[in-house]
């Protein structure tokens, strides 16, 4: 379980996160988001016990990783954005390494770290020094590391970045399983990534939660968007649509050709856009050039959260 | 502990550092040799320990601008600051690894040592009294090096820094004894481990300057944790 109470974090006067507060109860996968600077990494410092916070408290399973260190820490796997790796030593004595430092015993290692490796696809870097390795590889050792001591909680901060398109693919399969009995928070810049992996959301923007929601509830909004090109010019037709029951906002979009218009209008889900936009169109003799909806994208839920 | 203890000690043999320091070390340590003693013909081990004290001063940030700072640099701090081992036992399993390099570093001189039994005597009680002092002096300057370094953030900074504060400590007894001011001067006299050392160099083995290098590498380890402890309140990181 991950819960951050009220968590708080000023740099002298600057505010990096403010009175944030999520959780996340049982296996599945939070997504955290926001633009450079939002508090991201600040708010997963926190989680980790790597800072401490100004005021409010993160907890990991119930343990505060200031108060009580080993407890909190043996449940905790974490990917820092910039693996974590000795160059100096081959794959396998760093795993061996994380693994006794997260307290796998001395006779379990080999194996622990074996069955790490294959999860992980590094069994044929196994003797290669971490120095040597290329920037995917490397990315892999850290998800590697942060799998040692089999976790319950793992945080992993942007794990696909500086991966080929194959290992972005195998990573993320990794994370699916993985959030199947694991805890995991997970930060990305790729909005498609979290939307394809994550069950829940939490949005920051200027160290504030903007959007704590589950995917099911993003997937399912209370409005529709369409968008409409017509074979008409704006000013015949604009009024007409911003007048039409049902229709919250209407936005001129960009159109290529003179003498059309081509527009996105958000609906109420209720309101049949389709049979009402056609409804109107064919009563003013106005050709439809272009009508189809525009899924409420993640993307587009991330833009409006952050425009607010 | 061991874990942390182990992999910093084998890294200084996995880099030129820990052969850098070796070779350096008992280079310099060889050419005192021959300049005081062989020269000389002389079997005066504790004068020749005594003058090994500039070597420490000048060579044991090299030794511990690693330990701290490398692992800032490298973000390597971010595994270990977030494992279950305390930010205390991080500390002095790090400390433990450069002490074990100084440790077989300084036990390596008993080359000379041995060159001086096979031309002359070696009194087993002066050898140790040598020894122990001179060790007691070296751990403590290590111990003030990864104090200081916790203040920097790389690791040129921090063996430039660590290095100043070995000077400033080990004139310190020059300092008082130019000052007037009477606390200042007391308290730089107490600090002064040049001093405190002066008992082993005269072979006499000082229970009360023992105690006080022990005392000092605690303090000096306990401070260490303190900064680590406190940065993580402050600013971006534990280390």
């Amino acid at each position: 379980m991950i819960e951050i109470q009220n968590v708080s974090k000023r740099y002298g006067s600057v505010r990096a996160l403010e009175n944030v507060s999520l959780r996340m109860e049982g296996s599945g996968v939070l997504g955290l988001l926001g633009q450079n600077g939002a508090g991201k990494t600040t708010l997963i410092n926190i989680l980790t016990g790597y800072l401490a916070p100004t005021s409010g408290r993160a907890l990991l399973d119930g343990h505060d990783p200031l108060m009580e260190p080993a407890e909190a820490k043996r449940r905790l796997g974490y990917l820092p954005e910039q693996p974590p790796l000795y160059d100096e030593m081959t794959v396998r004595e760093y795993l061996r390494f994380v693994a006794a430092l997260k307290g796998v015993t001395s006779r379990a290692i080999g194996a622990h770290v074996d069955e790490v490796m294959e999860l992980t696809g590094l069994t044929s870097m196994r003797n290669r020094l971490l120095g040597h390795l290329s920037k995917g590889f490397r990315q892999r050792a850290g998800m590697a590391q942060a799998l040692c001591g089999d976790p319950d909680v793992l945080v992993l901060d942007e794990p696909t970045v500086g991966l080929d398109p194959r290992q972005i693919t195998e990573i993320r399969a990794l994370i699916h399983t993985l959030g199947r009995d694991h805890t995991i928070l997970f930060s990305s810049h790729i909005l498609s990534e979290v939307q394809q992996l994550c069950d829940h959301v939490v949005i920051l923007d200027h160290g504030q939660v903007k959007l704590d929601a589950s995917l099911a509830q993003l997937s399912a909004p209370e409005d529709v968007t369409v968008l409409l090109t017509v074979d008409a010019p704006e000013a015949a037709i604009l009024g007409r649509l911003k007048q039409l029951e049902g229709v919250r906002r209407a936005t001129v979009q960009p159109c290529a050709q003179s003498g059309r218009t081509s527009v996105q209008l958000q609906f109420h889900r209720e309101m049949e856009p389709e049979r009402r936009l056609f409804a109107l169109l064919s009563g003013m003799n106005i050709p439809i050039l272009h009508l189809s909806r525009v899924g409420d994208s993640l993307e587009q839920v991330f833009l409006n959260v952050i425009s607010q | 502990m061991a874990t942390i203890f182990k992999r910093d000690f084998l890294a200084y043999f996995r880099t030129p550092v820990g052969y850098v320091f070796m070779g350096v070390f008992l280079t310099l340590s060889g050419l005192i040799f021959y300049l005081y003693n062989l020269q000389n013909l002389s079997g005066d081990l504790l004068t020749f320990l005594s003058q090994l004290t500039l070597l420490v001063m000048l060579l044991s940030p090299l030794l511990t601008m690693r330990l701290i700072c490398e692992d800032r640099q490298k973000r390597t701090d971010q595994l270990v600051f977030t494992s279950p081992a305390g930010l205390g036992s991080v500390v002095l399993a790090k400390y433990l690894a450069a002490a074990c390099v100084m440790l077989v570093t300084v036990l390596l001189t008993n080359i000379y040592t041995l060159v001086i039994a096979l031309g002359g005597t070696v009194y087993a009680g002066e050898w140790f009294v040598g020894y122990t002092g001179f060790l007691l002096q070296s751990l403590s300057f290590l111990a003030l090096d990864l104090f200081v370094t916790c203040f920097a953030k790389n690791q040129m900074t921090g063996a430039l820094a660590a290095f100043g504060a070995n000077f400033v400590l080990w004139m310190a007894d020059l300092l008082a004894n130019s000052l007037t001011i009477g606390w200042l001067a007391d308290a730089l006299n107490f600090l002064s481990l040049y001093d405190r050392y002066e008992p082993f160099r005269l072979g006499q083995f000082s229970y009360a300057a023992a105690l006080f290098f022990l005392t000092f590498i605690a303090a000096c380890l306990v401070c260490a944790t303190r900064v680590l402890d406190a940065r993580r309140f402050s600013e971006g990181g534990a280390a």
